[in-house]
């Protein structure tokens, strides 16, 4: 099946990118980045409406042979809003100095792929914009440090070899086989212990708005849902969900010992995208649908976490968490957001974040009641990982270098973000996805189900 | 007075608060210039209306001699599972929420001269009016899932409170020891909500026979020993209680009004009304109740020590409300419900009044003095007479050292944790290195 309207959507925004790496001057990309990516979600939202109303948004659509239907339905019927609004956080508060418009291009260019990721729910498709994905960053990290695209190389090639193999042994109908090599190559991609290393190392110099367009979208977790859900064997999805959850409780652990907040975040990360591969292996339908929902939450949350960072960062340099750093006085907004969005992201009461990570855990206390109180622990881990960030960038010091507060570009966005994940927290019946369709409607051909 | 009108009222009580506290929130986000005035009238108004209403509910509810239920339906809901909404007025939750609501209000009109021309005076009022929300979510709230939500509300805004003077690093490093504390300690309440779904298929709070006010729901043997504990563990971290309270002293660098209605009067009491709500656990497993007493006896020794040897007047106030709330606990676990409810109310009051009169203390001395015409006599040895003398100077250093739980806590407890995760750190990025083709220096950095 491929949705034609988050193709359509890809097309525009790839579109775009070229514009914007033509532009002379960085901030002259990024504004039109920006205007791009604000038209092209006005537009996806204006074209999925028409659809609904006209009552042919899942209508089959024969097209060169091909199934097709407009607008995707189910648990991702949300992915390429959540993309196209991490795009926008990625590109509205990405430095002009360290995007420089190529850059800013390729970061237009992995929002595109990423939207066309969620049009199609076949291996190969998804294994050719898996690899597009990874070709772009590794050239956005060359273009920083070769060392950076060594490494990012050396954990992703292989993950993709194992997509690879996983594609094949698919068609050739070996679904048990294809799916556990789709599986590692997910964990490789998302970051899961112990293929996890690359993260925090590529974000302690990556350009962060390139490495949120990146990491944000998480598209393992679609491709999971597209290829693997269901099609696992109870033991081996129960050794994976075990994987996840490690890594959620590893991140959380290590991420309070850092000493730098790009560190000290990217093990955030690595600690939620634990909790989403620990919440897609659950057989009961609550906790797959807190996975979903996590999953969504925290592409939106973690690239609004990292990127008010980023802002910040471009403002006064280096941020170490070694000493205090800052006066909230100064920034208040800036330090609002940071706050808001870090907490959103490890489950803050009245916040979309907290709906997710509950029905995560409500759906999982009965298959794995011991990882579960490892989970909670996590969570409180992260939010002290967020709030000794907050800390540490925003007090402890009165004088200060200058630095502005948010600019209405950066306040646009991140009013976005924080929007949403405030109305889903107040309103959660609108985000949570049915536990049917969070369930992956995309079974692998064959294989003894869990 | 019909159903209808007293439903209404106790949604009141949760809801305008809330809606005050988002609608300030907004305001600052977008600018909006507020003055001094414009925000106190708003705290003010806001939880003067709501004392009135929680007020006419509590007389109201006690005249029906009917608990109020607002069932506000399900939030959200996947498969066989439910997060409902429900509000519970009964014999327990509406004096709390009459007396936190008047003492917010009260606290808010204070302030307005105390914080006048504070640079962070709207900061200050955002989190009362945040802080009072989150109270009567706690105490209003018709579950332990819901009542997680305000608990949490409560936590953050105490943590943000202590690290008010943020240009000072200590402070901010106090708020921060709290927050950690209180983060450690919620995963009892959250994990107590799992393990109740899990056990008995609900968290709410429901009326047994014979019991004063709703409760838990009481699980099998051993999972109600396991819920019983995670609620302690909970109540523990919130109520400053030993060997978790080293934050309690340090928490009152933040400014005069917010100790006084956190640690004195409201935030430092809500461990005791979550195991007030768990009373059926206690009534069902002594043994269980007896570790509640244990737990807050020792906390009330502990405290009482402590406190004696304390030379600033604020470490002298915080350790007292650590012996009071022990005390309280005491009575809870000995099944004395009312007399605690009774206790936690008369504490509140006389510690917050103490504690918005501690930065006058020299004043008052001095008039003191004045009157009586000489210097105010020092207190006599009172119970270290108890002891024996070779005992006193072992409970004069346990008490300057502060039962040495902070050392322990930092030392073999928190310590022994960080080198683990810096152990873990090293080696993974040795792992790193090794695996992604990178030098050790770079991955270092």
């Amino acid at each position: 099946m491929i949705h034609l309207l988050p193709l359509a959507a890809a097309v525009a925004v790839a579109g775009a990118s070229v514009v914007v790496a033509r532009a002379d001057d960085a901030r002259v990309a990024r504004f039109r980045a920006v205007v791009a990516l604000l038209g092209v979600a006005g537009l996806l939202a204006l074209a999925n409406a028409l659809v609904a109303v006209a009552g042919v948004a899942h209508a089959p659509v024969p097209l060169f042979g091909l199934s097709c239907e407009a607008a995707c339905a189910d648990w991702h019927a949300a992915a390429p809003f959540v993309y196209l609004l991490v795009g926008l956080l990625a590109a509205a508060l990405a430095p002009a100095a360290s995007h420089p418009p190529r850059t800013l291009g390729d970061l237009l260019r992995l929002v595109a792929v990423s939207l066309a990721f969620v049009a199609f729910d076949t291996a190969l498709p998804l294994f050719v914009l898996w690899g597009l994905s990874v070709g772009l960053l590794a050239r956005g990290l060359g273009r920083v440090d070769a060392s950076l695209r060594r490494a990012f190389l050396r954990y992703q090639v292989p993950g993709l070899a194992f997509a690879a193999v996983g594609t094949g042994l698919l068609a050739a109908g070996r679904a048990a086989e294809g799916t556990v090599c789709w599986l590692v190559a997910i964990f490789s991609r998302e970051a899961i212990a112990p293929f996890h290393g690359w993260l925090p190392f590529v974000a302690g110099r990556a350009p962060l708005g390139l490495l949120a367009a990146f990491v944000g979208p998480q598209l393992g977790v679609h491709a999971h849902l597209a290829l693997v859900a269901d099609a696992l064997p109870h033991t081996a999805a129960h050794a994976f969900a075990w994987a996840g959850g490690a890594t959620a409780v590893l991140g959380a652990a290590i991420g309070l010992v850092q000493t730098d907040a790009r560190a000290a975040i990217a093990w955030i990360v690595v600690s939620q995208t634990g909790f989403v591969a620990f919440g897609l292996e659950n057989a009961s339908d609550v906790g797959r649908t807190g996975a979903v929902l996590t999953w969504q939450v925290s592409a939106i949350a973690v690239t609004g976490f990292l990127m008010a960072a980023a802002a910040l960062e471009a403002r006064r340099g280096a941020l170490s968490l070694r000493e205090p750093g800052g006066s909230f006085a100064r920034t208040p907004r800036m330090a609002t957001a940071f706050l808001f969005l870090g907490f959103a992201s490890v489950g803050l009461p009245l916040t979309l974040g907290f709906v997710a990570e509950d029905l995560l855990v409500q759906g999982s206390v009965d298959e794995f009641p011991a990882l579960v109180f490892g989970l909670l622990l996590a969570t409180a881990l992260n939010g002290i990982n967020v709030l000794r960030c907050f800390f540490t960038l925003f007090s402890g010091k009165r004088d200060h270098l200058g630095e502005q507060d948010l600019g209405v570009r950066e306040r646009v966005a991140l009013t976005l973000a924080m929007a949403v994940l405030l109305l889903g927290g107040v309103f959660p019946r609108a985000f949570v996805p049915p536990p049917a369709r969070a369930a992956a409607g995309h079974t692998a051909p064959s294989g003894q189900q869990h | 007075m019909s159903p209808v009108v007293l439903q209404a009222l106790v949604a009141t009580a949760v809801l305008l608060p809330l809606a005050t506290a988002a609608a300030l929130a907004l305001g600052g986000w977008f600018g909006a210039r507020l003055g001094e005035r414009a925000v106190s009238i708003a705290v003010g108004v806001t939880y003067a209306t709501t004392t009135l209403v929680a007020a006419v509910a509590a007389v109201a509810g006690f005249v029906g001699g009917e608990p109020i239920v607002v069932d506000f339906g399900e939030w959200f809901a996947v498969g066989h599972y439910a997060f409902r909404w429900t509000l519970l007025g009964d014999g327990l939750s509406l004096p709390f929420s009459v007396f936190a609501a008047a003492l917010v209000g009260l606290i808010g009109a204070f302030s307005q001269r105390y914080l006048h021309r504070e640079a962070g005076y709207f900061r200050f009022h955002l989190m009362l009016a945040l802080f009072g929300a989150g109270v009567q979510v706690v105490v209003l709230s018709g579950g332990i899932d819901q009542l997680f939500f305000g608990w949490e509300l409560v936590g953050l805004t105490s943590a943000l409170l202590i690290a008010f003077f943020h240009e000072r690093p200590k402070p901010v490093e106090h708020g921060l020891r709290a927050f950690i504390t209180y983060r450690v300690c919620d995963v009892g309440l959250l994990g107590a909500a799992v393990w109740l779904h899990h056990a008995v298929g609900t968290a709410a709070f429901v009326r047994a026979e014979g019991t004063p006010w709703a409760g838990v729901r009481v699980p099998d043997a051993g999972a109600a020993w396991v819920a019983g504990l995670l609620l302690l563990w909970a109540s523990m971290g919130k109520s400053a209680q030993a060997p978790l309270g080293g934050w309690l002293p340090r928490a009152f660098e933040g400014p005069t009004p917010s100790s006084a209605i956190f640690y004195g009067a409201i935030s430092i009491h809500l461990g005791p009304y979550l195991l007030l709500r768990s009373a059926p656990l206690l009534d069902a497993h002594p043994g269980f109740a007896a570790l509640v007493a244990v737990v807050g006896g020792v906390t009330a020794l502990h405290g009482a020590f402590v406190g004696r040897v304390q030379t600033d007047i604020k470490c002298v106030l915080a350790y007292a409300s650590m012996t009071q709330v022990g005390l309280i606990l005491v009575g809870i676990g000995c099944g004395l419900r009312h007399l605690a409810v009774l206790h936690i109310v008369g504490h509140a009051l006389v510690r917050s009044l103490e504690i918005l009169r501690s930065p006058s203390l020299l004043q008052d001395y001095r008039h003191l003095e004045q009157a009586i015409g000489r210097q105010v006599p020092r207190p006599k040895l009172a119970l270290e007479r108890f002891f024996p003398a070779a005992l006193r100077p072992w409970l004069y250093r346990h008490a300057l050292e502060r039962g040495y739980f902070d050392a322990i806590l930092r030392d073999h407890v928190v310590g022994r944790f960080l080198r683990a995760f810096r152990a873990l750190d090293r080696f993974d990025r040795k792992l790193t290195g090794w695996f992604g083709g990178a030098s050790s220096s770079e991955v270092r950095r």
